[in-house]
């Protein structure tokens, strides 16, 4: 399989800010491929740095194998869904869609009818005439999606496309374009700062912190085993031990995570505490208890007892649950 | 001559005749403190621009009465002025006096409430541009020509004929005049281009300037879409002038003497002349609105303005002749006899004072082309039309 | 101690607050009304004498008006040099329109896009500033710099293009004895002078633009120029029309700098001044005031129609 993109160790520094240090990556071609990270960590430098709005300070970026240094946007086959999605306000939704083919020199009657077409991919058949402004949030998202598939890129980058839709139009639309980008069989680079998302929807994943990326690999990967401190606290929910506890606990003195599906309560084990606070989740309940100072959660599966506020308790695991990783 | 005058001044009275005829002031009363005069630039002067010259001063500690000037450009300003109101006095010129007792908006001059009438030069004591069936509407205060100004450098002698500014040609400097004269910006100077043609175009039969039927009226207009072609700008205001005369190259142009008098003074070289075909002018009378509110302030001035210094050192001032004589020579005041001489005192009978041109004319009831149509005919030609 | 669940009023603003809390028309009308008022009575009140004006006549002898309605006096504006002073007029309010729009785009395009900080600062100042010295001032300043003795003719003898300049002034139309002379001449201080009211309003209109429209056309394909024409431009349309109601009505209605620089033919602000101030006509001059408005009302139209205010 082509590598889609490649970066060999991009740099894009600003002055003495280095938004994007020294990254290396490959996105295989036909994948979904989220970047993940809370903002100012580089994911979106990265992602401006595909479609050229960026040029890098070092490195070179390829795509499908191809140095993309000299050229500019309006030249890359590569197209984005913006995070504001970008319409143009002036236009209706028809010709906000065929404007890349008004642009290349398409004539009239085929660029509506390519723009009608992919008007009904994203089930929005009847909404040609009329102005972004009349759209609600989740149809401009589609009008968007449209806008840049009609240009039929080798690559489709979105930046944060589902950050102003409300939860259940969100996870419908994340559905949808996972669905979509099956059907199509194209490359999709997707920003977001959403754990969430960025697991439930990726092939594989960038987690990046600090204009470098912290680790790179499937979800399971990610979530299973963190590579370090940094993305077990920002992927979350995993407990975080410190090097103190891990060798109390019979490892060595490193950083470890621990998630908390893989404990059980017990009467005695090796991480006891107070429980200081109960969620209920649905699926179970998460019991939250202090250890010496360190907030170890639990899962306690439905149906099973769930202590009180106040009790003390104890927390069993099986020792491969425990997953070493480095401190950064 | 004697009849055509009387057929005019018939004519006008016939205009005049609808409205009452305005009761004239018997005496003069206390004054009232103030007195609002519309007038020429440069016209009255309180020492404020330069020192030496004020002739307002006095009088108000005299009399009691502080004057308010308003100052305004041309002939038809003045008249809109009056029209509106609010002031007791107007120097107005011939082409707007008439224009003023038509309308009712002058009252007679009881000349006998005037001490010093007496000394008035007695060319203009009875002068058609105030008096109406014997009728006095104003008291005359200050005449001269509209000169022809120069620059010597060009003309190293005067020039001759006002052909200068009418007819392309080469200029003593060896290049044309095209693009380096001026003419006024004011209807009245249609009469200029008709006396040339009296002069030169006797077979036209134009016997006054401001007498002119359809045909001696196209001849005019058409001498003067000629004289468009040389004429880059058109002067109205008569600092804009003296600037073309420095910065734009002008050389030659119809002007006042005040602008040549200022010019010198700033040792450019600068001249006049009054060339072989004559000169139009302006003979200035003070007249009173008919709703004057402070008519013995004005008495008081017209008065003043005859029997101070005035009459003496605005002639210095403004290039000007006193319509007092005596003001010439006797000391009152800066000028000398050849001050007036300067000044074109002894050209009086060269120069053809401003007047409205009316429809009924001295060539018949309707034969002449009226001041109306001058001035949109005017804008016309400046327009390249 | 127990609290309560409204607090006591502390006087005549509590209440005031409270009335206009319960009736939010009362305040609205409350201010508005002033403003209202002066637009009212001043402002339609004086147009509408205008127009009132407009259908009196004048007596062509004694200069005064005769308050009897007639048309006469707009069946003046179709004479000839009439109509030459409306085309005149008309032609450089649109050639003026045209040449400072050309020119503020681009320094309202660095202003609004890359100006920052001190360049910012720079900017508006470079363009207010010329607002604050007195207008009269800088044309008879230019008055100076266009002179036939002036600085521009000096530089361009000095430096052997005196022939632009006298090729210039023998374009049928644009002829003079100097560009201080010339109808080009007034053209160029007409665009000197207005042209901060184009600046501004287009900056502002460029401004509001999201560069992430400019980077989505560029994405899509489109070079810089398609981005200019057909995303640029429309968005910014309404600060361009916005500044060209500016530099198109204040040509319309001036009266200074064609008294000053030019060739002496009247433009309408002229007229008007010298019909009304000078020759006392003030129906004419009202009826030549109504021109400019009709003018506006008709450009206004087209514009709307050609959607010029569909960004808005």
């Amino acid at each position: 399989m082509t590598a889609a993109v490649e970066f060999h160790a991009v740099s894009r520094h600003f002055g003495t800010v280095k938004a994007v240090d020294g990254v290396d990556l490959t996105i295989a071609e036909g994948s979904f491929f989220a970047m993940l990270g809370p903002s100012g960590s580089g994911k979106t430098t990265c992602l401006r740095l595909i479609s050229g709005f960026e040029k890098p300070t070092g490195g070179q970026i390829r795509i499908f194998g191809e140095d993309v240094s000299n050229t500019p946007p309006h030249l890359r086959n590569v197209n984005t869904v913006f995070q504001d999605y970008a319409l143009f306000p002036h236009m209706n939704v028809r010709d906000n869609v065929a404007y890349g083919l008004m642009v290349k020199g398409m004539g009239r009657a085929e660029r509506y009818r390519k723009a009608e077409e992919m008007l009904a991919l994203v089930k929005l058949d009847s909404y040609g005439d009329r102005k972004p402004a009349q759209l609600s949030g989740g149809q401009r998202q589609r009008v968007a999606l449209a806008r840049a598939l009609v240009n039929e890129p080798r690559v489709l980058l979105l930046d944060e496309p589902l950050g102003a839709l409300d939860l259940k139009l969100r996870e419908a639309m994340q559905d949808e374009l996972k669905a979509l980008q099956k059907r199509l069989g194209l490359t999709f680079v997707f920003v977001t700062h959403d754990q969430h998302e960025a697991l439930s929807m990726a092939d594989s994943l960038a987690v990046f912190n600090e204009g470098r990326i912290a680790q790179i690999g499937t979800p399971q990967d990610i979530y299973d085993r963190p590579a370090t401190r940094f993305v077990a606290d920002f992927v979350g929910s995993s407990n975080v031990l410190p090097p103190e506890m891990t060798r109390a606990l019979g490892g060595p003195a490193e950083w470890a995570s621990l998630r908390p599906e893989a404990t059980r309560l017990a009467a005695s084990g090796p991480i006891s505490g107070q429980v200081t606070a109960l969620r209920y989740l649905g699926s179970g309940t998460r019991v939250v208890l202090d250890a010496n100072g360190t907030e170890i959660a639990a899962l306690v599966p439905a149906g099973q007892t769930v202590p009180a506020e106040g009790d003390m308790t104890a927390i069993a695991f099986e020792p491969g649950a425990l997953h070493l990783m480095k401190g950064a | 001559m004697k009849t055509m005058k009387l057929m005019a001044s018939t004519a006008l009275s016939a205009l005049i005749g609808a409205a009452p005829l305005m009761a004239q002031v018997t005496e003069i009363g206390a004054p009232e403190g103030q007195v609002n005069i519309v007038a020429w630039p440069g016209y009255i002067e309180r020492g404020e621009t330069m020192k030496e010259f004020d002739w307002v001063t006095k009088f108000e500690a005299a009399s009691g009465c502080k004057v308010n000037v308003k100052t305004a450009n041309t002939s038809d300003e003045m008249v809109a002025l009056m029209n509106e109101g609010g002031f007791d006095l107007v120097t107005a010129s011939g082409d707007a006096s008439l224009r003023l007792v038509a309308g009712d908006r002058v009252q007679p001059i009881n000349i006998d409430l005037i001490p010093s009438w007496s000394t008035v030069d007695d060319r203009l004591k009875d002068a058609p541009w105030h008096t109406v069936d014997g009728v006095h509407y104003g008291v005359p205060y200050m005449w001269g020509p509209n000169v022809l100004m120069y620059n010597t450098e060009v003309f190293k002698e005067p020039p001759t004929s006002w052909n200068v500014v009418f007819e392309e040609q080469t200029l003593p400097d060896g290049k044309s005049n095209k693009g380096r004269v001026q003419a006024y910006d004011g209807p009245i100077h249609v009469a200029d281009a008709a006396q040339y043609l009296m002069f030169h175009k006797p077979e036209l039969g134009i016997k006054s300037p401001y007498e002119l039927n359809e045909d001696q009226y196209k001849a005019a207009l058409d001498l003067l879409r000629q004289q468009r072609e040389l004429t880059s700008r058109y002067w109205h205001d008569a600092f804009i002038q003296m600037d073309d005369f420095k910065n734009e190259g002008v050389v030659a142009s119809g002007s006042w003497p005040f602008q040549v008098n200022l010019l010198k003074s700033e040792g450019l070289p600068i001249a006049s002349v009054i060339p072989q075909e004559g000169a139009t002018g302006w003979a200035d009378t003070t007249m009173m609105h008919v709703d004057a509110a402070n008519p013995n302030c004005a008495y008081l001035w017209m008065e003043h303005t005859l029997s101070s210094n005035l009459q003496s050192d605005l002639a210095v001032w403004f290039g000007a002749n006193p319509s007092v004589p005596a003001a010439c020579t006797d000391g009152r005041g800066m000028a000398t006899a050849e001050t007036c001489t300067a000044n074109g005192l002894d050209d009086f009978d060269k120069i053809r004072f401003w007047t409205t041109p009316v429809s009924n004319c001295s060539q018949g009831e309707g034969a002449c082309v009226p001041y109306y149509r001058w001035v949109s005919d005017y804008i016309g030609v400046i327009g390249g039309r | 101690m127990t609290s309560r669940a409204t607090l006591p009023s502390r006087g005549l603003a509590d209440q005031l607050t409270g009335l206009f809390w319960r009736r939010p028309g009362l305040l609205l009308l409350l201010l508005i009304t002033p403003p209202l008022l002066w637009l009212g009575v001043v402002y339609l009140g004086s147009l509408a004498a205008l127009l009132l004006q407009s259908f009196y006549s004048i007596d062509e002898f004694s200069g005064v008006v005769k308050e009897e309605f007639t048309l006469k006096t707009y069946g003046e504006l179709f004479r000839a040099q009439n109509l030459d002073i409306i085309l005149r007029t008309v032609l450089m309010a649109a050639t003026v329109t045209l040449a400072c729009a050309v020119l503020a785009f681009p320094i309202a395009y660095f202003a609004a896009r890359y100006a920052r900080g001190p360049w910012k600062a720079a900017f508006y100042l470079g363009v207010m500033l010329p607002l604050w010295s007195s207008y009269l001032v800088k044309v008879y300043a230019w008055k100076l710099i266009l002179a036939k003795e002036g600085i521009v003719t000096w530089a361009a003898e000095g430096t052997g293009t005196g022939f632009l300049i006298d090729g210039l002034l023998s374009i049928p139309g644009l002829e003079g004895a100097s560009l201080s002379t010339s109808p080009f001449g007034t053209f160029l201080v007409f665009v000197y002078i207005w042209l901060p009211y184009m600046i501004l309003p287009m900056q502002a209109a460029l401004e509001r633009v999201p560069n992430s429209m400019l980077e989505a056309s560029a994405d899509l394909g489109a070079t810089q120029s398609q981005t200019f024409w057909t995303v640029i431009l429309p968005l910014a349309l309404p600060g361009v029309i916005a500044g060209s109601i500016f530099t198109f009505s204040l040509t319309l209605g001036d009266y200074i700098i064609p008294q000053i620089v030019g060739d002496s033919a009247r433009f309408i602000g002229l007229a008007v001044y010298q019909l009304q101030g000078t020759a006392g006509n003030t129906p004419l001059a009202a009826a030549f005031a109504v021109v400019p408005i009709l003018i506006m009302l008709v450009y206004l139209t087209l514009a709307k129609r050609a959607g010029a205010f569909d960004a808005l």
